[in-house]
């Protein structure tokens, strides 16, 4: 028996350890959403953070210039709508006086840069150099001065690493906002569509994206991007609306996370009605 | 096993900072070659096809754990490159197949199956047309790590060579 299994091994020794390596694989792969898996992630990711952080800085400086342009055309641009929504403002704030509305608090933005890149053109991933010592926790949403980024996925004390949305893991409520429709956005590996649009609905190219307040993760409307086409197959019952986002995700480098958390009440409220 | 097998250990770190810094800055419509898979499959021929497979399998859980990707898809699809890489390491084919232009049909062939699967766990959606993924996600990929698998290799020991 032991000399069969020496010759086996020394046979095979090669096929044993793919396979025994790739069941360990698969197991891990199971265990992605373990608690002790995520936190191992957590310390692994912020430890190497640190060093590609000083590495991505030498890097930044270089496209700053060309940033700063591109700011500079948005802070006028902002300007003038600024002035025009100041006007606004003020009757907005006599209305609710008058109505007795709560009056919404503006959120919080939490800044931060852009340390490393992991581009793949299914799971798109960015870390960041801001972490649970700067209040960032998994599931904020992360905007620029264009609009929509990501979300969130994990924290460690100095670094957070974000789904950006070219990563088909993550799917966002979205909604038109000159039509109202709600939809689901998602990034299939080429494009960003928003699936299942019946065909009476109300969609036209030009339309602007925002995210929905009925979004379990993104609560608040963040612009995310303009409709560009509209598939409307013959033959089928639902339309498939083409996305063009305004953040060019590839380039994006200093950024803002936005500080907000689902409110737990809420979410409790929800889960007990549906029981 | 001797000092000189720890060297890829070592490197990987290095090859990572490059990977997540510099090279996204060459990337082509999101395509970006693959550094880590070019020293496992270099390692793999150089040292055997165990070496190989257990090397793929240690950057694949690095690299999930250090670039937030599934945790468990970079592991396998890195273990199968280096298996695969194995194959043209002995000691008659190794100087044939490191030192020429041979070397980028091997880190192709790696590229491919390293992708694709990687790509499978990736891509699970029924609408996406297969032979569409495989194209995208995985020669196109595979055919810009190959292009620098040869300028970081081979380019560098011909020029060493004459």
């Amino acid at each position: 028996m032991i000399k069969f299994l020496s010759n086996a091994w020394s046979n095979f020794k090669e096929y044993v350890i793919l396979c025994l390596l790739v069941i360990l694989s698969l197991i891990l792969l199971s265990q992605n959403q373990n608690q002790k898996v995520q936190k191992v992630r957590a310390i692994a990711f912020g430890s190497f953070s640190t060093v590609s952080s000083v590495f991505s800085n030498l890097f930044n400086t270089a496209r700053i210039t060309e940033e700063n342009e591109e700011l500079r055309k948005a802070n006028a641009e902002l300007m003038m709508q600024i002035s025009k929504l100041r006007e606004y403002g003020i009757t907005n704030e006599q209305l609710r006086g008058l109505v007795g509305l709560k009056d919404s608090s503006s959120l919080p933005l939490i800044p931060a840069t852009v340390v490393s890149k992991s581009l793949s053109l299914t799971q798109h991933t960015i870390t960041l150099n801001a972490g649970l010592k700067d209040s960032v926790k998994p599931g904020m949403p992360v905007i620029n001065y264009s609009g929509m980024i990501g979300i969130v996925h994990s924290s460690s004390d100095d670094f957070s690493i974000v789904r950006t949305l070219k990563n088909v893991d993550l799917k966002l409520t979205v909604k038109n906002e000159r039509s109202r429709i709600h939809g689901i956005m998602k990034w299939d590996g080429e494009e960003f569509i928003i699936v299942n649009i019946p065909k009476t609905f109300d969609f036209e190219i030009g339309d602007r994206i925002i995210t929905s307040e009925l979004s379990s993760i993104v609560p608040v409307p963040l612009p995310v991007g303009l409709v560009q086409e509209i598939d409307d197959v013959e033959t089928e019952v639902f339309k498939r609306v083409k996305v063009k986002p305004f953040v060019d995700l590839l380039s994006v480098e200093n950024l803002f996370i936005v500080g907000i958390v689902n409110s737990t009440q809420k979410q409790n409220l929800e889960l007990n009605f549906y029981r | 096993m001797n000092w000189r097998h720890l060297i890829p250990l070592i490197i990987f770190f290095p090859l990572l900072l490059l990977q997540v810094t510099i090279i996204p800055l060459i990337s082509i419509e999101s395509i970006v070659p693959d550094l880590l898979l070019i020293a496992v499959v270099y390692s793999s021929i150089l040292y055997g096809q165990i070496y190989g497979t257990v090397l793929g399998s240690v950057y694949g859980i690095l690299f999930d754990l250090i670039a937030g990707s599934l945790l468990g898809s970079s592991m396998l699809s890195k273990t199968v490159a280096g298996f695969i890489a194995g194959y043209y390491s002995s000691e008659t084919k190794r100087e044939k197949y490191l030192n020429s232009y041979s070397f980028t049909f091997v880190v192709f062939l790696c590229a491919l199956s390293d992708t694709a699967i990687y790509s499978f766990f990736s891509s699970w959606d029924f609408n996406i047309n297969l032979f569409r993924i495989l194209f995208n996600y995985s020669l196109l990929p595979s055919i810009y790590t190959t292009v620098l698998s040869s300028i970081v290799i081979i380019i560098p020991y011909k020029k060493s060579f004459n």
